[in-house]
């Protein structure tokens, strides 16, 4: 795992070097962009390596033999009947999550409200859901569900697009309060009007209908969403390196000024930008939902808008990179639970190595930095 | 005492930990660097204070325990962003990850040791002020030093050369710079010293207000102090007042709820956070922005 993100790394920037080197002096600086690109290839590994070494010694320190904890990590994600395809549907809401931070982002807006947008897009969903229960069709079900998640996602990434553009306030540190909000809802939802009377245990939702599940595929445990999923990838790259709305965002978040001279309807933009990307992320709740989960229960989204926010980033907010990384972190947060169960340790410790992983880059920002120059 | 004094004294000792971060913040973003990671150096400092305590039997060192713990948490953070420049919101958020990560990982032996929690202590005299007294001055030590900070704070970025220093760093690096002065020192040591103050806010929580540890227990407070710092736009008073409203919202909560009152609890729980969205847009929308310019280059850029 630690390759592949060393490799989504070093994809950028190969672009700077002129192709018609000519003199010598436009050799020798060729030279040293290679050369300096190797010494990052170097750095990179080695921060990587160092960053799994203090994941070791936590592991360590709390009396676990830190090579089996990482044999665990492996072995039950990689090589565990059944892990992989866990593995597929947890990168469902994380990869369509992370796509709302990074179509926002190429506007240059921060989008942090993953979580929230996922949880509403869940919320849209079960209320359809429920509601329509078994009375239409499977497939009507799906994508009137899939219509009212992506709506309520949009509405919830809307609403700090428009505080930003009329009021100015930071979308932030809205987007991240309105996680909070939404959370608050949902359990609200679950402890009251759609709570299922019939189980005694943890309170959740009553259930989604047969009907209105997301059909398997061939059979696996995989579903109808994650091609839904991989789908929505392709369209995102193509609504952001091919489109005209696309480039638009690119010049908004480039330099606004330039962007208001060429005549550009900025803040249409930005909006539209953060109703894009709130309403992937809303599918991505309502896959997650319909696909997966079934029922409403408080923690769905188990910090997985978070976790998106730092696989967006991680993946320079490049849509094919971006589902690489949530991917990898989609395995990282399955792998919790054989840590749990071999080691008796605390899930969240997986928690610390996703933050490790994106800590070595972030350690390297400024080589990067001066690489691009 | 009937439901409303309950409601502020209560609201005066959840704002603590509201106020005490959120000072914190104003300390890191006048420097220029903004710290989502007080959410996750409040939550260190909150179980480093428990564990101190556990370990000494006293809430007191305890507290000192959260405040170091906090500053380690922000120094990482400094020196990410500072040295490394690294994103902030990103880094934040990884050191937000971390400590939800140690703290978890860390924390699970805490959850059933009980402590003894910092005593209230009764100002002589003040707390005999009819029904202000009780509510203002009935409290324990992390109030009061809430208090101190608020009004050092005033001081200090009013009429210091340090409080000087720390607002042309976040305005002007490079002026800081040419007088002499270093500016990654500076802002290194403010992010520091505001995550220092997130760590004593965790551990109100933790060994004060709260009285035990569990996980993730400061369910983004620490989010709602870097809200709060910028709908203060950056003026301390207004922190203050934002981070105690905070701290009323969450206490009438609870107080509605022991008094029965037929409220869902969980749409309770969503009003602090409405409170302070609310506050935020009006405060923008009256034009209260202005941002140390370091500071909103690093809101905006994505990178």
């Amino acid at each position: 795992m630690t390759k592949t993100s060393v490799d989504l790394e070093n994809s950028q920037g190969s672009h700077e070097v002129s192709p018609k080197a000519g003199s010598s002096s436009e050799i020798a600086s060729k030279i040293k962009t290679v050369f300096r690109r190797h010494r990052f290839v170097y750095l990179s590994v080695g921060t990587y390596i160092a960053s799994m070494v203090v994941f070791g010694l936590i592991v360590f320190v709390k009396g676990s033999n830190p090579f089996s904890v990482f044999f665990v990590i492996v072995q039950s994600t990689m090589f565990n009947g059944g892990s992989l395809e866990q593995i597929v549907l947890r990168t469902v809401p994380i990869s369509l999550a992370a796509l709302a931070v990074a179509v926002p982002a190429r506007a240059g807006l921060v989008n942090v409200g993953g979580e929230g947008q996922l949880i509403m897009g869940a919320i849209g969903a079960a209320g359809v859901g429920l509601a329509v229960g078994s009375t239409i069709p499977g497939p009507l079900a799906w994508l009137l569900m899939a219509m009212a998640g992506a709506v309520a996602g949009a509405i919830w990434a809307g609403i700090p697009a428009v505080m930003r553009t009329v009021t100015g306030a930071s979308e932030a540190v809205t987007t991240l309060l309105m996680n909070f909000v939404a959370n608050d809802i949902m359990l609200y939802l679950i402890y009251q009007p759609w709570r299922d009377r019939f189980s005694s245990g943890q309170p959740q939702s009553q259930p989604l209908s047969q009907s209105a599940q997301l059909p398997s595929l061939f059979g696996s445990q995989l579903n109808i969403g994650v091609v839904v999923a991989l789908a929505l990838v392709i369209v995102t790259w193509y609504l952001l390196k091919r489109s005209h709305w696309g480039f638009a965002l690119k010049v908004v978040g480039g330099n606004q000024e330039a962007a208001r001279r060429a005549g550009l309807p900025i803040s249409r933009l930005l909006i539209s930008s953060m109703l894009v990307g709130g309403a992937l992320a809303g599918l991505g709740g309502m896959l997650n939902f319909a696909g997966l989960e079934i029922q409403l229960v408080p923690g769905i989204t188990a910090t997985f808008g978070y976790i998106a926010f730092l696989a967006s980033w991680l993946g320079r907010h490049d849509p094919y990179k971006v589902l690489i990384a949530a991917s990898l972190f989609s395995a990282i947060a399955l792998s919790s639970n054989g840590i749990q169960l071999n080691f008796g340790l605390n899930g969240s410790i997986v928690d610390i190595l996703l933050a490790l992983i994106v800590i070595a880059p972030l350690f390297l920002s400024k080589n990067r930095k001066a690489l691009t120059k | 005492m009937n439901g409303f004094e309950q409601t502020l004294i209560g609201g005066i000792a959840g704002g603590t930990a509201i106020v005490i971060p959120a000072l914190g913040e104003l300390t890191s973003e006048l420097s220029g660097i903004v710290n989502l990671g007080t959410e996750g150096c409040m939550l260190v400092g909150a179980l480093g204070a428990y564990a101190v305590t556990v370990a000494t039997g006293s809430a007191e060192i305890g507290v000192a325990g959260g405040a170091v713990a906090g500053a380690v948490f922000g120094l990482l953070h400094a020196y990410l962003t500072i040295y490394r420049k690294a994103d902030q919101l990103t880094s934040g958020l990884v050191i937000w990850f971390l400590a939800l990560g140690i703290t978890g990982v860390l924390g699970t032996g805490y959850v059933n040791d009980a402590i003894t929690p910092l005593p209230i202590i009764s100002i002589p005299g003040l707390s005999q002020v009819p029904w202000l007294g009780p509510i203002l001055f009935r409290q324990n030590l992390l109030v009061y030093a809430g208090y101190i900070l608020i009004a050092l704070m005033i001081f200090v970025l009013r009429k210091s050369r340090i409080g000087l220093l720390l607002k042309a760093t976040g305005e002007r690096p490079e002026v800081v710079s040419v007088a002499g002065n270093h500016p990654n020192l500076i802002q290194v040591t403010a992010v520091t010293v505001g995550a220092l103050f997130a760590g004593i806010g965790g551990a109100q929580l933790s060994v004060g207000y709260v009285g035990t540890w569990f996980d993730d227990m400061t369910s983004g407070y620490g989010f709602v102090a870097v809200a709060v710092v910028l709908f203060a736009s950056w003026k301390p008073l207004r922190v203050m007042v934002g981070a105690y409203v905070f701290g009323i919202a969450l206490s009438a909560e609870s107080v509605l709820q022991t008094n029965g009152i037929a409220i869902n609890q969980y749409l309770l729980d969503a009003l602090p956070y409405l409170v302070t969205l609310i506050a935020l847009v009006i405060v923008s929308r009256r034009g209260g922005r202005k941002a140390p310019e370091a500071l909103s280059r690093a809101l905006t850029d994505v990178t």
